[in-house]
Parts: structure tokens; C-alpha cells; sequence
């Protein structure tokens, strides 16, 4: 026992110098004020978390969460089947399917975005095509809307939906499976009753990948967006980097961290109530 | 986003010049016996890409010193940095407000201009700006003005006011600046007030006019609106002198002008921050670039315009007959400067994030 704190020790001090104590900094700020040339001074007061509740600000939180909540949805729809699918796959061919999904990782992001917004824009590869098979006779306007942000976030955060899904579709006892078709359940039953609920866990680990991810973006409305909408990463950007107010800032950040950590308990004791009836149904086989 | 790319290529400069280094300055030491004193380092801290590197090698060899050039992203970095006191610079490169601000904060040091008689050969509207009123803690380095950039294929009458950005023809095709500052200035000078004015009824009028622009607006860009010009996604907006250089150079369909209401004028100077180590050599540094011969070699290796008057002479034809420099040169008078706004700053901000949200 006593080699296995020392075995952790490196990563606690780790986590204590490079993320405990920047969050309590963090913490400490939003509470503090700023001089007209912001700098922070620690007269401590609630005035930026009462800031916050003001509609405008609001809304761009609300606005935030209703992208984050759509790309979420729609990452599961898609990144569902695709995981089921290569999960299915002969042995041989599911590593090469993996990596395949992960291949986009080994690009930097911000480079991802720049080959989109190659892709999508006026002169781009898409509208030159259309253009030259003669669908269209005016390049179609492909960036700088709310569309174009909805797909790159989507393509960015699919792969951290399909990856937990996989694994729990490919730890999935499949003599379950066998034992309901035994019993008379068509196959569509047996995925509902059975495959579904036990790999709920998967999707709840890829939902909070995914959504957590999303509330925190800002270089996708900034580089597909044309940044002609605000979502919370970008009003937190500003304050730090033109508005020179770090406490508001901070205090944005504390709220967003609070919040995330809120969806994941609801979550998580939804999945759990969930899991209950999983393993009611995994006993009853 | 365009300067961490040019950091990385920076970088990657500095680790190549590093490779290249040890082949010369073995030879130095024999060359200057006479200077016993240990090699003296100036410590130098800037944009990205901001000097002609042989410019900065001739100064080393020249003053037997070693510069260490390191860069920063933006000025509130710059601030952050200086403020922190760890990092200690000879020689720094705030943009205007940032002098005013770091002057507030008593972070400059001030300036013996007898060491920089080369500072008297700036352009007079350069000398002791509104940012820096004695001109004893500043030396304007690159300049540039903001003007309206557009693509002659789609605006067949050259626009000659801000108003002509709000024309209908143009919906979907603007392109402005990522920038508080620069939208609601030009928004300002549209309907004739002060630049910097912190009214609130100069705002909220401000705001009325840019609201009604934004079915017009493709989007808000800083780092990448140059591609947005040369690749004919946007057809007119508002961009710096020194970006519609560049873009001119790639696509010549664009023009640069300057609206008759006139625009503002941004700089980034010269400082050197309270406690530096080595002032005599930072200011035989500074005074160095304004060396006209100097000054000519520099300027046209970053691309923007001398504000040296001497230099005329050594500037090849190509650089004093651009078309976007001259205008830039030709407007300096019917400019105004970027000011600290101070506390009106969280207005501003305010007025940002309600453009951005459409409320």
C-alpha cells in the first residue's frame, strides 16, 4: 500500500500545483474587483456573479446549452451506429476502424478548422465542384452561418462519442443476446431491452465528452462562425483578452464549471436508475 | 491564430539562426580585443516577425551584443508580463494605448532623447502622439491606419465613406474587424464624432447603425481577413494599412481607401520598462533603427510603412510608389488615435456582446 502512494505521488502533486491551486485562484478572483486598467484588486464582492444574471448574459448561456445539447443529440445519433458497426466487425478489422476515427486527432484543430473553412468557402473545393459540374451557378454560402458551426462542432467532438460506445458495445456479454433470441425476442426487441441499457454507460461517458466540450468552444464560431455569435467561451475570451476583466471572466468560468458538474450528477443518477433496470433485465435472462 | 504561426516559424528561425551562429562568432572575439567587457545581452521583447533578422544580426555585430528576441501575441500579454516584473526586457513594443496605459501604471521608463537623436527624423504627426503627450516614453516603430479595403470585380464605383459599407448591394459580403475598438470607432467617425467618445448617447447611436449593418456582415475577422480579400469571399470591409499591403500584393483586384470622414491611426512603439537592465543599450538599439540607411532595410522586410523621412532616398521605386502605403502615408493628418477608454471600457464591452448576441 504504502508503494502505491508513492507510485501516485507524481501525478497528486501534479494535479495539486496545475489544477487545484490555478481553480482556487480561479475561485478567488471572481469575488474580487478591477481598476480601469485591470488590474485585479481583492475587494471582495458578488457583483460579477450578479452580472451574470443578467439577460443578456443569460441568454448567451442559454443559447450555449441549446448547441451544446444539439450536438450532443446528434453526435449520439451518428456516432451510435458507427460504433455498433465497427464493434461488429471481424476482430481484424475493428482496430483499423478505430484509427481511423482517430486519425483526425493527429492534426491540430485550429489546422482542421482552416481546412473547412478551405472546404466550404466561396472559392472552396465544394462550391468549385458544384460550380464546374454546372448544379449551381452562384457559390453557395456554406460558412459563416449557424449551420456551419452546428458541423464543425459535430465533426470535431464525434470521435469522443464513438470511442466510450465502442468499448461498451464490445464488452457487451453476447450470450445475452443469444439467450433472448432463445426465448423468442426478434432482434430489434433484444437491442432495445437488452444492448441499449447495458450500454448506456458507454453514451452517458460520451455525452459528457461531448457536451462538456462543447460549452467550453470558441475557435469553431470564431473560425466557421465568422464569430458573428457569442457562445460563453468566446464572452469568457473577451473578458480575459480585450475587456481586461479577468474577475468577470473568472466568474463566468466558475458558473460554466458549476454547471457542468451539475448536468454530470443529474446525469449520471438518471444513468444509474437507468442501470437498476439493466441489471434487472441481465438477472430475468 | 496568423501569430502562433508565426511564432512557430519564428522559433523554428531562431533554432536555425542558432545552428548557423557558431560558425562566425568564434572569429569575433580576436576581431575586438579591445572590448574587454563581457558581451552584453539586449533583452527584446516584440511581435512576431517584427524586424529584419539581418537588420537585428548587423546591430549585434556592430555594438558586440546579443539580442534576445522573444514575442508576445498581444498587448495584454506584453502587460501581464511586465507587470509580473519576472522577465526582465531592455526593450519593448506596446501598441499606443498600451503606452498610455503602462505609463498610468508607471511601468516606462523614461526616455534620454538625447541618445535617440535619430527620433527626430519621425514623420511630425508621429512625434509625441495623443497617447504619449511629453514623447519622452515612447518611439512610434510601425504604424498604420484602418480604411475601407474592397474587391474592384464587385464594387464597381470605389466607395469613398463608411456609409457605403451599409449599402444593400453588399449584404452578406462585409468583412469587419474582430475588435471592439475598430468597430465602434469607424461607427463614430460615420456619424462625425470623436473616435474615442465614451457618450452614451454617441454609443447607443453607434450601436442603432451597426445593428442595421449586420445583415450586410460574411463575418468578424482579425487574423485571417486577408485570405477572406484575396480568396474574393468578401467583397469590401474595414481593414489596417498594413494588411491591405499584403493583400494587394496577392490579388490585385483590391483597393484601400480612406472614407472622407476620416479613420483612426494605431502604432506600436519603442518603450523601455521601469528597471531594465541594460538602458544605454536599449536606447543605441532604438536610435539604430531610425538610422535612415538602416531604417530603409528594415521597413521594406516587414512591408509596412517608414515613418522616416529621411529614408526616402534609400527606398527602392516598387516601395514608395505602392499604392495602399501612399494612401496610408497620404491620410496620417485626418486621423485620430486609439485612446485608452478606461473605465468605459465595460460600455464598450457591453455594446460587443449585445452586437454579437443581436440583442
Amino acid at each position: 500500500m504504502k508503494n502505491g502512494k508513492l507510485l501516485i505521488a507524481p501525478s497528486m502533486l501534479w494535479l495539486g500545483f496545475f489544477f487545484v491551486i490555478p481553480m482556487l485562484i480561479v475561485v478567488a478572483v471572481s469575488f474580487a474587483a478591477r481598476t480601469p486598467y485591470g488590474q485585479v484588486v481583492f475587494e471582495w464582492n458578488l457583483n460579477n456573479y450578479i452580472r451574470f444574471l443578467e439577460p443578456l448574459y443569460l441568454s448567451i448561456f442559454a443559447q450555449t446549452l441549446l448547441v451544446a445539447l444539439v450536438t450532443t443529440v446528434v453526435t449520439i445519433l451518428m456516432g451510435y451506429p458507427l460504433a455498433y458497426y465497427i464493434a461488429q466487425l471481424p476482430k481484424r478489422w475493428q482496430q483499423p476502424g478505430l484509427i481511423l476515427c482517430m486519425i483526425p486527432f493527429w492534426i491540430n484543430f485550429l489546422i482542421r478548422s482552416y481546412a473547412w473553412v478551405i472546404i466550404l468557402r466561396a472559392q472552396g473545393v465544394l462550391n468549385t465542384f458544384f460550380m464546374k459540374m454546372g448544379f449551381i451557378d452562384q457559390p453557395l454560402q456554406l460558412l459563416y452561418n449557424e449551420g456551419a458551426v452546428m458541423l464543425g462542432m459535430i465533426y470535431s467532438l464525434l470521435p469522443f462519442m464513438i470511442l466510450p460506445i465502442y468499448v461498451s458495445i464490445e464488452q457487451l456479454d453476447r450470450r445475452l443476446l443469444e439467450a433472448a433470441s432463445d426465448l423468442g425476442a426478434p432482434p430489434f426487441t433484444a437491442f432495445r431491452k437488452i444492448t441499449l441499457p447495458l450500454t448506456m454507460p458507454g453514451v452517458a461517458a460520451g455525452t459528457i465528452l461531448v457536451f462538456i466540450s462543447s460549452l467550453g468552444m470558441f475557435v469553431v464560431p470564431d473560425v466557421m462562425g465568422g464569430a458573428k455569435s457569442a457562445l460563453v467561451g468566446n464572452l469568457i475570451q473577451n473578458q480575459f483578452l480585450s475587456a481586461r476583466d479577468w474577475p468577470f471572466g473568472s466568474a463566468l468560468s466558475i458558473v460554466l464549471a458549476a454547471l457542468s458538474l451539475l448536468l454530470i450528477i443529474l446525469y449520471y443518477r438518471a444513468i444509474q436508475a437507468q442501470n437498476g433496470g439493466a441489471e434487472n433485465a441481465k438477472n430475468l435472462a | 491564430m496568423k501569430r502562433i504561426f508565426a511564432l512557430l516559424f519564428c522559433s523554428l528561425l531562431l533554432v536555425l539562426t542558432a545552428c548557423g551562429g557558431p560558425e562566425k562568432k568564434p572569429a569575433e572575439p580576436q576581431k575586438k580585443p579591445e572590448k574587454a567587457e563581457a558581451q552584453q545581452t539586449l533583452n527584446l521583447f516584440s511581435w512576431a516577425d517584427n524586424f529584419d533578422p539581418e537588420v537585428l544580426a548587423d546591430f549585434e555585430k556592430k555594438f558586440n551584443c546579443k539580442i534576445n528576441y522573444d514575442v508576445f501575441a498581444n498587448n495584454e500579454e506584453l502587460l501581464a508580463k511586465i507587470q509580473a516584473g519576472g522577465a526582465r526586457y531592455d526593450v519593448i513594443q506596446p501598441s499606443d494605448y498600451m503606452v498610455t496605459t503602462m505609463l498610468k501604471l508607471n511601468l516606462l521608463e523614461e526616455m534620454d532623447m538625447s541618445k535617440i537623436p535619430n527620433a527626430k527624423n519621425l514623420i511630425q504627426d508621429l512625434q509625441a502622439p495623443a497617447y504619449d503627450p511629453t514623447g519622452k516614453h515612447s518611439v512610434v516603430y510601425t504604424w498604420g491606419i484602418t480604411g475601407i479595403a474592397y474587391n474592384k470585380k464587385f464594387v464597381k464605383t470605389p466607395p469613398t465613406s463608411w456609409n457605403d459599407l451599409w449599402n444593400p448591394a453588399y449584404k452578406g459580403r462585409v468583412v469587419l474587424l474582430n475588435d471592439v475598438r475598430e468597430v465602434i470607432s469607424f461607427a463614430m467617425k460615420k456619424n462625425g464624432y470623436p473616435l474615442n467618445s465614451v457618450k452614451e448617447d454617441h454609443l447607443a447611436k453607434c450601436m442603432k447603425d451597426l445593428r442595421a449593418l449586420s445583415p450586410n456582415i460574411l463575418a468578424y475577422d482579425t487574423d485571417t481577413i486577408k485570405q477572406k480579400f484575396i480568396a474574393e469571399e468578401a467583397w469590401i470591409g474595414t481593414m489596417w494599412s498594413g494588411d491591405a499591403y499584403f493583400s494587394f500584393k496577392e490579388n490585385k483586384n483590391i483597393g484601400f481607401i480612406v472614407p472622407k470622414e476620416g479613420t483612426g491611426i494605431w502604432a506600436d512603439c519603442f518603450a523601455i520598462p521601469k528597471g531594465a537592465k541594460n538602458k544605454k543599450l536599449a536606447e543605441e538599439f532604438i536610435n539604430y533603427l531610425y538610422d535612415p540607411k538602416v531604417s530603409a532595410k528594415n521597413y521594406e522586410y516587414i512591408g509596412y510603412n517608414d515613418p522616416n523621412i529621411k529614408a526616402a532616398p534609400y527606398h527602392s521605386d516598387e516601395y514608395k510608389n505602392d499604392p495602399i502605403l501612399k494612401t496610408a502615408r497620404d491620410y496620417i493628418g485626418n486621423s485620430e488615435w486609439t485612446e485608452d477608454v478606461g473605465d468605459a471600457i465595460a460600455l464598450y464591452d457591453r455594446c460587443w456582446t449585445e452586437l454579437k448576441t443581436g440583442k
